[in-house]
């Protein structure tokens, strides 16, 4: 990860000087200063590029006459009364963009804030350097051949700041989510044939380091439980599958009630017997899209020492076509004693989580239980890449996680449970099917896993649309996103910490 | 159907002829008194009668029993209200419902069966009186009881009651509220007709004659011809009809049931009426294709709204307009690639020729909002196949930027049982429109895209609800009913087919957020 550091403010000998400006025609003073010892030159600079410290617009002066840095970039972060977190996170992201294939390795950080910023300079520099480091993530592991001029460069980045300690206390925590961030988008990015229930089992085990309690079940326990939709998903597979309950206990009272996060982990989705169609089925790498959030924001909890008792449990299976694979028209009959009649085999996550939703709260009886998945094209088509489907049993808990997105930029969008919906999912044979039909695709795999939720305060995050992206945003390259950790942090921190 | 409302008397009861309904919450409690009366009158019949049916009183239950003697009714109709404490207006209409739609449903080899009568009872436990109990179950009767047999030549029609009794201890003011509701109640009818109609009969023009029928009722209303349409500049309506033989127009319905203190109206709605959609070039998969005659579903709700506005000489100033065209395939047809001229100005690459109705509410939603200047601005339209994979037939998609505007029309919606769910339309969802080569694109290229979202946005450029670029003077909501305007089971308050979706909804929203 990007290493950063805080310290007080001095002009840089070498690498890059990025000054963070606010909108505005007149020359911020740092920028005043800067220009005087270029003889005018950053100025002209400023004048010819049309840059206004609008957010996103970036002015470079290469070689400035006068200093000994290589290159000044002036980094805007758009009017100063809405410089809020997300606005300094971006323009960090944004900052990381612009020096890619500069072949600078350090780059110095300013800040000219003005007084109208209602961000304080500590807490501007912290979610600066977070949204630095968020930018910074590539999944380069298989490439072997890549020549250095292709390789990102930038490795330090020094934020100058007058209070580099307070700063720096700010941004721990931030470093913390950061790193759990990173892990969910190895595991997102992982190709099928690396990360398989067995292997990501692996990797939660790496994090019993950070006092994480990790215990496995295997196919042989699930039996015993009576998993026996999760287990119906994995008989296709060569590999076994894996339940993983990872424990944080980080509340000051031990027997303080727990919440609870829950993951699909199809570790790659064939569809079965349902099978997909050929074109685009790569994407299906990404289908543990939920328990890679869970596994990643327990690290980011565990990292930064979360004042709460966490659990995450998820169901780790590869669903795929073969002899053994489940086929439409079977009934399997789910932990809860409920039976399934299997209309499609592509609608296989929901079967995971029915029976891991079902152990959690009967287990851990949790305060609320949130389960993410990348559950149904629907939300795709009914959300797009910009909000993930959001569904809830409670309004307290849904207001919350509303809320929770609209700080972090993790946004979700509510849709609606209702009795008319759950009636599609009649059976003609079995408790219910496992697809309603062609219309409300998103909201009928909601109000099937709602049937394996008791009272229990609960959410259910549909996060297809927005763990993968094609195109990169400030604080998101290309790729894996992990869309939900900051998002969960968040309201842990905000409402469930004390 | 013929209502009419008389004085509960324990002779009119007794003598009532043909079906005879009572009504009974849901919970243990005295019998109301008619059905208390016919109890007694047979010695404990009903009860036994109740009890075999495991008639509880819930909501939905309905109770048949044959010759209840010694009333003269050939048969007994018992129905469940649910608890008498949750009773509403809504769960009323939905009783009355019921009753149409077994009566219907019953065998009718009697002709004395064809009268059907009420006795509504006041029910303990409720906050409506029984005049307003009485009225919303005849209004529910009314409702359900709607059936479109125009075409039913030879074919049997389906049974409905020719005439409505109800009988009510107070039937002046139980005449008087249902007065109110029956207007609503045709609205509802005509746009149920309008959708129903078969797009052979139902042209651009035929459509806008049934507009200008609304006269009739005080509405004033104007009819845009082709000429005058190419001399406003809608060049999206325009092209959407290119391609078919049938001329375009737009119906400018008012009703000026007061003058809106600050001069423009108080509402304006605009409906999409493209009378068939095969799509155009980008055509339609044939199956399913007839349905495509219901893609004027907004254009007949606010039609329909416009007529209950007027009917019941609603105190508001309200304006309805609706674009009207087919989108047809042949040598004439707009092509995806095409670039049309709207009438804001704006430029649209055409992308698919299939994502028309957007094209028609763009140049509806800027005529409206520049040539009338209303308050509020709402648009229905049958509009995207996304709204369906999003929400299904239970809500309507619902975007606006305003708060206030949203929670009115849901409560409003709430009220009448015609749900709205609110969808996203943040800047987020600009990208989608970018062109290559003009202002805007009009649609995503096809993929898993959330197209509804898209389209609202694509509309905000027209409503003056862009982020930047806000009308402030101007409150719009767009309303996708795709997923609403059928229905494919019957239901309640209506059979299978045209559900009017939209009437009965910007009534209430008239009726609790516009009439001073």
């Amino acid at each position: 990860m990007l290493n950063v550091s805080f310290a007080k403010q001095s002009l840089p000998r070498s690498g890059v000087l990025v000054v963070a400006v606010c909108q505005g025609k007149a020359l911020s003073p740092k920028c005043k200063e800067l220009d005087k010892a270029t003889g005018g030159a950053l100025k002209r600079a400023i004048d010819a590029s049309g840059f206004d410290g609008d957010k996103s617009k970036v002015c470079t002066l290469l070689a400035p006459p006068g200093l000994d840095v290589s290159r000044v970039v002036l980094i805007g972060l758009g009017e100063d009364k809405k410089v809020d977190d997300l606005a300094a996170e971006d323009a960090g992201g944004h900052a990381v963009a612009a020096l890619s294939g500069a072949g600078e390795e350090t780059a110095s950080i300013w800040f000219d804030l003005g007084r109208n910023v209602p961000l304080g300079e500590d807490a501007a520099a912290a979610e600066f350097a977070f949204g630095a480091q968020l930018r910074s993530y590539r999944f380069d592991k298989y490439r072997t051949r890549e020549e250095k001029k292709d390789r990102p460069t930038l490795r330090k980045v020094a934020v100058m700041v007058e209070q580099p300690a307070r700063a720096r206390n700010l941004h721990m925590p931030l470093g913390k989510v950061a790193e759990g961030i990173f892990l969910t988008r190895d595991l997102v990015s992982e190709p099928p044939n690396i990360l398989f229930p067995e292997s990501f089992v692996k990797e939660c085990r790496k994090l019993a380091r950070l006092g994480i309690r990790i215990e496995v079940l295997d196919k042989r326990q699930m039996k015993k439980l009576g998993m026996g939709t999760l287990l119906g998903v994995a008989q296709g597979s060569a590999r076994d599958p894996y339940m993983v309950v990872m424990q944080w206990n980080g509340a000051k009272a031990a027997t303080a009630k727990p919440v609870a996060f829950v993951g699909k982990g199809v570790t790659f989705d064939t569809g079965g017997i349902s099978i997909k169609p050929a074109g685009g089925m790569e994407d299906m790498k990404w289908d543990m899209g939920g328990a890679g959030v869970v596994t990643g924001l327990m690290k980011a909890l565990a990292g930064r020492k979360a004042k709460a008792n966490v659990v995450g449990v998820i169901g780790l299976v590869e669903n795929m076509v073969s002899g053994t694979a489940q086929r439409p028209g079977d009934v399997v009959t789910s932990m809860s004693g409920q039976t399934v009649e299997v209309i499609n085999t592509d609608a296989e996550g929901r079967l995971v989580l029915a029976d891991a939703l079902w152990y959690t709260q009967g287990r851990f009886k949790p305060q609320f239980m949130v389960n993410l998945a990348t559950l149904t094209g629907a939300v795709i088509v009914a959300l797009g890449e910009e909000n993930a489907g959001l569904f809830s049993n409670n309004d307290e808990l849904a207001t919350r996680l509303e809320a929770a997105g609209r700080a972090t930029g993790d946004h979700v969008w509510r849709l609606p449970l209702a009795k008319a919906y759950d009636d599609m999912l009649k059976s003609d044979i079995a408790d219910m099917k496992n697809i309603g039909g062609r219309s409300a695709g998103s909201i009928t795999a909601a109000q099937f896993l709602q049937r394996f939720v008791n009272e229990v305060p609960w959410a259910h995050l549909d996060i297809a649309g927005v763990t993968w992206s094609k195109k990169a945003k400030p604080t998101v390259p290309r790729g894996g996103t992990g869309f939900g950790v900051r998002l969960l942090d968040r309201l842990v921190r905000d409402h469930y910490e004390k | 159907m013929r209502v009419t409302f008389s004085r509960l008397t324990r002779q009119a009861r007794q003598q009532a002829a043909g079906t005879l309904v009572l009504c009974l919450p849901e919970g243990g409690g005295p019998m109301l008194p008619s059905a208390h009366a016919l109890d007694s009158a047979s010695s404990g019949r009903l009860t036994r009668a109740l009890a075999a049916a495991q008639f509880g009183g819930k909501a939905g239950q309905v109770c048949l029993l044959e010759a209840p003697e010694p009333f003269a009714a050939r048969r007994l109709m018992v129905v469940g209200l649910g608890p008498a404490k949750h009773l509403t207006p809504l769960e009323l209409q939905r009783a009355g419902g019921r009753v149409a739609r077994r009566f219907g449903g019953a065998r009718h080899g009697d002709l004395r069966l064809g009268a059907l009568v009420i006795a509504a009872d006041w029910v303990p436990g409720t906050s409506y009186g029984v005049a307003d109990l009485a009225a919303h179950l005849a209004y529910g009767v009314r409702l359900g009881a709607y059936r479109y047999t125009r075409h039913m030549v030879r074919a049997e029609r389906p049974q409905v009651p020719a005439t409505l009794k109800v009988l009510v201890a107070s039937p002046a003011p139980a005449r008087r509220a249902y007065r109110r509701l029956a207007s609503v109640a045709e609205g509802v009818a005509l746009a149920r007709d309008l959708v129903n109609e078969p797009s052979n009969v139902k042209t651009p023009l035929w459509l806008a004659g049934k507009a200008k029928a609304l006269d009739a009722v005080g509405v004033d209303v104007r009819v845009l011809r082709r000429a005058r349409l190419e001399k406003l500049g809608m060049g999206g309506l325009l092209a959407v009809a290119s391609g078919s033989a049938q001329e375009p127009a737009v119906a400018v319905m008012r009703w000026r049931g007061r003058t809106a203190p600050q001069g423009g109206p108080d509402v304006a709605f605009v409906g999409k009426g493209v009378t068939f959609d095969t799509g155009g070039i980008s055509i339609k998969p044939a199956a399913g294709m007839e349905r495509m005659r219901d893609d004027m579903a907004g254009a007949a709700a606010v039609i329909g709204a416009m007529h209950a506005l007027a009917a019941r000489r609603a105190k508001v100033d309200a304006i309805g307009i609706v674009g009207l065209a087919e989108n047809m395939v042949s040598g004439t047809a707009c092509r995806p690639g095409d670039v049309i001229r709207t009438m804001s100005g704006r430029t649209v690459e055409v992308i698919d020729t299939d994502a028309e109705g957007r094209l028609v509410l763009a140049d509806l939603l800027h005529f409206a909002r520049v040539r009338f200047r209303p308050r509020r601005l709402i648009d229905l339209g049958t509009l995207t196949g996304a709204v369906v994979t999003a929400l299904g037939a239970e809500h309507a998609g619902m975007f606006t930027r305003d708060d206030g505007l949203a929670e009115s029309l849901s409560r409003a919606g709430a009220g009448v049982g015609e749900l709205l769910w609110r969808l996203p339309l943040g800047p987020g969802y600009q990208a989608a429109l970018k062109s290559d080569i003009a202002d805007l694109r009009q649609c995503a290229p096809a993929g898993l895209a959330p197209d509804a979202c898209h389209a609202a946005r694509f509309l905000a450029h027209f409503a003056g609800a862009l982020d930047d670029d806000r009308d402030e003077a101007v409150a719009w909501a767009h309303l996708d009913i795709a997923g609403v305007a059928d229905r494919a089971e019957p239901a309640d308050l209506g059979p299978k087919g045209a559900t009017g979706f939209g009437v009965r909804l910007l009534d209430r929203f008239v009726a609790d957020c516009c009439e001073g």
